[in-house]
């Protein structure tokens, strides 16, 4: 599962004790630099500053982050194929400037892509969530994407190992069968869902809860160095780009 | 299928999510209010969400040969109601991008719109609809969820088209030309995730019942054997399968 993998890296990664605010700013510069600066050399240098300070300072495994971009290039490739093909009186044909919009879009996409894994590759969903408390997202809908987070891997769990014993048993061995085993498994993972939340509801009723879920942040100082070297690089990018394009 | 981060060009991943900002904004309230009033609604309403998430992690067989995913928004549409999966399919979204790098943050109003709002709206319509003309639970659960999932397609190909019109044949060339590509993986998709859905509840109407009654699915009827009509164990989920096995 490859949910897993991003999580497990971003547990794992030397940035995980850096402030979400920082790597924030950082990733979220980076993506907006993919988008709108020109192609060349723009998206190129930010595709190169996402995957490089995610392998070198970051430390992020090599082999997580380029799964991990691979996988949005399907649709990247895909879109952008059909995106440069015309259809005209004549049938299909390629639009003029076919390659370098083609290769635009791709590089957009790819540069753009490896700017969120930054993000993702370095932090986990649990500090990221308190900090849209202060992009004013209400207090209620960060909660349940907490209980969201702490849900899903029990469920991915659950999910696996009833899989895996129906397929021990030939609920994959044909279509039809296979249909027939994941409406089941999507029936007990739904109501795995119920009991769980109705578990840790009883458990924290029995604590009085009264005023929602409230969780002690860990404390992740803003570091100003960092802070610094991240304003100082985006805008060394931007005058590189604006001065070659 | 979302659109990957970066894909849009900036007005248009802007416009996309000034367009889904109210739905999602009024989820939100809908869902603050929920929570204000019963405390113990947020962790249900975490569960549906963590299961619209872990839905797309089955694999359905595709007579095609792949695999596909199915996205789950028209059962969540028709248990919770589109406006709470306004928000809760957002939110599975963001998981989505900075969990499975499927989707992209600039791009995650465009695909809000067309995942959390069109798709659960159209899957809900669809749903009401075949049920008022008789189609019955399991007929209404085939029409919601299929059409969910097409009408989350369609309106992904129309948000590229809009994006990458044609330069000759204008955006209905351009339409034409996403629609095609895409229809090749997504119609099939539809009508997988239409029989899963169809699968997965006629489960629940045995396993579920209370539950399905309790959000108003079911009407509550004289339950004959209340002890049936609790959470499937796993060892009933395989149980089934062993029944399947020996037949």
């Amino acid at each position: 599962m490859s949910g897993l993998a991003i999580d497990d890296a971003a547990w794992g990664s030397a940035w995980r004790t850096r402030s979400p605010a920082d790597k924030l700013l950082l990733s979220v510069g980076l993506v907006v630099g993919a988008l709108v600066l020109p192609v060349w050399p723009g998206t190129l240098l930010v595709g190169l500053a996402a995957v490089a300070l995610a392998l070198g300072p970051a430390r992020v495994p090599a082999r997580t982050f380029g799964r991990a971009v691979r996988l949005p290039l399907a649709f990247i490739a895909i879109g952008a194929v059909t995106a440069v093909v015309e259809v005209g009186g004549g049938g299909l044909g390629w639009a003029p400037d076919a390659a370098a919009r083609a290769g635009a879009l791709v590089g957009h996409g790819l540069a753009g892509s490896a700017a969120v894994l930054l993000l993702a590759t370095t932090t986990p969903m649990s500090d990221l969530l308190p900090e849209l408390r202060r992009l004013r997202v209400p207090a209620a809908v960060v909660e349940v994407a907490s209980v969201v987070y702490r849900l899903l891997f029990v469920l991915l769990t659950s999910l696996t190992t009833i899989r895996e014993a129906q397929t021990a048993r030939m609920g994959h061995s044909t279509v039809r069968r296979s249909y027939r085993s994941s409406g089941v498994l999507a029936a007990a993972v739904l109501t795995r869902s119920w009991d769980r939340a109705r578990r840790l509801q009883d458990g924290l009723a029995g604590r009085g809860m009264e005023t929602g879920l409230r969780v002690l942040p860990e404390a992740l100082p803003s570091s100003r160095p960092f802070v610094a070297a991240t304003v100082a690089g985006l805008a060394a990018l931007v005058a590189v780009t604006l001065a070659v394009a | 299928m979302h659109i990957a981060e970066g894909f849009l060009p900036p007005v248009h991943a802007v416009g996309w999510t000034i367009a889904a900002a109210p739905f999602v904004v009024h989820g939100a309230r809908a869902v603050g209010k929920e929570v204000r009033e019963r405390p113990e609604s947020t962790l249900l309403l975490g569960a549906a969400g963590a299961f619209t998430f872990v839905l797309s992690a089955i694999k359905l067989p595709s007579v095609t040969g792949s695999s596909s995913h199915p996205t789950g928004t028209g059962a969540g549409a028709i248990l919770f109601r589109p406006p709470v999966m306004a928000l809760l399919g957002t939110v599975v979204l963001l998981f989505q991008a900075l969990l499975l790098a499927h989707g992209g943050l600039t791009t995650l109003g465009a695909n809000a719109f067309s995942f959390a709002v069109v798709g659960p709206w159209a899957g809900y319509a669809a749903y009401r609809l075949t049920r008022r003309c008789g189609g019955g639970l399991l007929g209404g659960v085939f029409a919601g969820m299929a059409v969910a999932d097409l009408a989350t397609y369609i309106t992904t190909a129309l948000q590229l088209a809009l994006a990458f019109p044609d330069t000759e044949s204008g955006l209905a060339g351009a339409a034409a030309k996403f629609l095609g590509v895409f229809a090749v993986t997504q119609i099939p998709l539809a009508i997988g995730e239409g029989l899963l859905g169809v699968l997965l509840f006629r489960v629940l109407t045995v396993n579920a019942r209370p539950e399905l009654e309790r959000l108003g699915v079911l009407t509550p009827t004289p339950v004959l054997e209340p002890e049936k009509a609790r959470v499937l164990e796993p060892e009933k989920a395989r149980g089934t399968d062993d029944e399947e096995g020996q037949r």
